[in-house]
C-alpha cells in the first residue's frame, strides 16, 4: 500500500503552511482579499480551493496577526485591506526558521546523496 | 442554468452550510465570497455559464469553505461542527462577563438604576453569551426598572381618583 493514498499528504501540508504564506503576502504589501487569493493561486500547489482563504483571513484577524482597513474602491463596494502586525511578523519569522530546518531535514532523509 | 442562478445557488448552499457559525461571521463570510465571485467575473470580463462555473469550481465546495472556518477555531465552534451539545461547550469567564455579573447584582444595590445598565453594557460586549441570552437579560433589567415607575404611576392614579 502506498502511504497517503487515502489521504493526500499535500492537503495536510497546505493546511499548515498556508496561513504563513498569507502573512508573507501581506507583509510585502497591504492587499485586499481577492489580490491575496490571486497571488497564492498563481503559485502551484498552494491553494486548491480558493474559498478557504476567507476563513483563514478571518482567523488571522481574530488572532491579531493582521489588521485591516476599509478603503473605497474605484469599482464596486469598499474593500478591506490586510496588513501584517508586529505580532504577525514575529510569527512569520519564527515559522520561516522552522520551515527551513524542517525542509532541510526532510530533503536529507528523502535524498541522502544530494 | 443561468450564470446568475448558479451564483445564487452557490451562495445559498454556503449560507446553509454555515449555520453553526455565529450570525455575524456567517453574513460576513457570505459577503466575502459574493465579492470574490464578483471580482473574479469582473476580472475575466465575461459572465457566461462556463466562466461562472469555473470561478465557482476554483472557490471549492461551500461545505469545504465552512469546514475551513471550523479549523483552528476555538473549541466552542469546533465542537458544534462535530455535533456536540451546545450546553456541554465551555464558557470562559473574561473581564466583560465578571463585570456584567458584578454590576447586575451588587451594582443594582449600590448604584440603583445605573448599576444594572452598566452591567447590561458589559453583558452585550461579551463574546461568551448568545444574542438571545443578552436580550433576555435586557428585558429582565428593563422590566425590573419599570416596576417602581409603574408603582408610582399607580399610586398617582389612585390618589387622583
Amino acid at each position: 500500500m502506498v502511504p497517503g493514498e487515502a489521504r493526500n499528504p499535500l492537503t495536510e501540508l497546505r493546511r499548515g503552511v498556508l496561513e504563513y504564506c498569507v502573512l508573507a503576502v501581506v507583509r510585502r504589501e497591504e492587499s485586499y482579499a481577492f489580490e491575496i487569493v490571486r497571488e497564492l493561486a498563481a503559485a502551484d500547489e498552494l491553494v486548491t480551493s480558493e474559498g478557504t482563504i476567507y476563513p483563514l483571513l478571518s482567523r488571522l484577524r481574530r488572532d491579531r496577526l493582521v489588521t485591516t482597513t476599509w478603503r473605497e474602491s474605484e469599482s464596486g463596494p469598499p474593500r478591506r485591506y490586510y496588513r501584517i502586525t508586529p505580532e504577525g511578523a514575529r510569527a512569520l519569522e519564527g515559522f520561516t526558521g522552522d520551515w527551513r530546518r524542517f525542509r532541510h531535514a526532510v530533503d536529507k532523509i528523502l535524498a541522502p546523496e544530494s | 442554468m443561468e450564470p446568475d442562478a448558479l451564483v445564487r445557488d452557490y451562495l445559498g448552499r454556503l449560507e446553509a452550510a454555515a449555520w453553526p457559525l455565529p450570525a455575524e461571521r456567517r453574513l460576513e463570510l457570505v459577503a466575502e465570497v459574493r465579492e470574490h465571485i464578483e471580482s473574479a467575473l469582473a476580472e475575466s470580463g465575461q459572465r457566461d455559464e462556463v466562466t461562472t462555473r469555473n470561478v465557482l469550481d476554483r472557490l471549492g465546495a461551500p461545505e469545504e469553505i465552512v469546514a475551513a472556518e471550523a479549523e483552528g477555531m476555538d473549541r466552542r465552534f469546533g465542537a458544534a461542527f462535530i455535533g456536540a451539545q451546545p450546553a456541554a461547550l465551555g464558557f470562559r469567564w473574561g473581564a466583560s462577563e465578571v463585570a456584567a455579573i458584578a454590576f447586575l447584582t451588587a451594582g443594582s444595590v449600590f448604584l440603583p438604576f445605573i448599576g444594572p445598565l452598566v452591567g447590561l453594557a458589559f453583558a452585550w460586549s461579551s463574546t461568551q453569551w448568545t444574542r438571545r441570552q443578552k436580550w433576555v437579560a435586557t428585558l429582565i433589567v428593563v422590566g425590573l426598572l419599570m416596576v417602581p415607575v409603574i408603582a408610582l404611576m399607580g399610586a398617582r392614579v389612585s390618589v387622583g381618583a
